[in-house]
């Protein structure tokens, strides 16, 4: 019984211990990010920057240099898939981009999006995460650009 | 009317065997060349950017097995391969196992077609196959 309590007592120790230790460890693992090659480049290839679209459905070409387009998932060296930011400014660059309406995954490794913005202004900046869907090191984000919808 | 239908449709049916490879791509899916434009000059000699489009479809790497996505092949100044066999590696067929999405070709002056192919992850077109438009761009 007694030695049942100190075990016990240990085993919360240990789970304390290696929770305190697990911390630290996961900081780490967000600071040792995917590494890009060096000129990778990635653009939005339509539309172009002070493009005004009539009835606000568009197709966003998805651009990107020196590096390849990878599903979700699967880890294959110098790739990552296309993110989609509207209206909004890059994320943090070392945790996973949010997913939502203002920052839209390609996780199925698809290179033309097809959107529908309301009229008025509207920025958009490409993003490209990695397999876990984290920025790379350096990262690899495209030009913000303005669309005006009427 | 059934003695010519029955033949026919076996034809089809047959034909059907060897007409694509057994990754099933969406239906609607689209690959397309998005630079140069049909007709196009470009550079003779030269390095020129093409720009590889897909649209309903995905692009993954080769080896790598995940649904509606397959990766980009550049057939130059040639006809579709069969497309029930792994597409051929050579100059005229440029594989972008990596993922690519665009590159840069080089050609001598005269007229040559371009045209896209889509592979799976083994380089084997998909059912139904996706490719582009053969299109022609001059060289000069």
């Amino acid at each position: 019984m007694r030695i049942t309590k100190i075990s016990g007592v240990l085993a919360t120790l240990l789970v304390a211990s290696v929770a305190s230790v697990a911390l630290p460890t996961a900081r780490a693992a967000s600071a040792a990010l995917t590494p890009s090659p060096p000129g990778a480049q990635e653009y939005i290839i339509w539309p172009s920057d002070g493009t005004v679209i009539y009835g606000g459905k568009l197709w966003v070409r998805m651009g990107l240099r020196n590096m390849g387009v990878c599903p979700k998932g699967a880890n294959v060296p110098n790739t990552g898939h296309h993110h989609l930011l509207i209206d909004t400014d890059l994320p943090p660059l070392d945790q996973e981009i949010p997913s939502d309406r203002q920052h839209l995954h390609f996780g199925a490794g698809e290179t033309d999006a097809r959107i529908e913005l309301p009229p008025g202004k509207h920025t958009l900046q490409l993003l490209l995460g990695d397999y876990n869907h984290v920025p790379h090191s350096p990262p690899v984000y495209s030009k913000k650009i303005t669309i005006i919808v009427k | 009317m059934n003695r010519i239908l029955a033949p026919a449709l076996l034809a089809a049916a047959l034909s059907g065997l060897a007409w694509a490879g057994t990754t099933p791509a969406p239906r609607d899916a689209i690959a397309y060349i998005g630079y140069p434009n049909d007709g196009q000059v470009v550079p003779a000699n030269k390095p020129f950017r093409v720009w590889f489009g897909l649209r309903y479809m995905g692009v993954a790497p080769k080896g790598v097995k995940y649904p509606n996505t397959g990766h980009h092949h550049l057939l130059i100044d040639t006809d579709l391969p069969p497309m029930d066999q792994e597409i051929p590696s050579d100059r005229q067929h440029l594989h972008f196992g990596a993922g690519e999405t665009e590159t840069m070709i080089e050609l001598p002056p005269g007229k040559h077609t371009l045209q896209m192919l889509m592979g799976d992850d083994k380089h084997v077109p998909t059912d139904p196959p996706v490719y582009s438009k053969k299109i022609t761009v001059i060289a000069r």
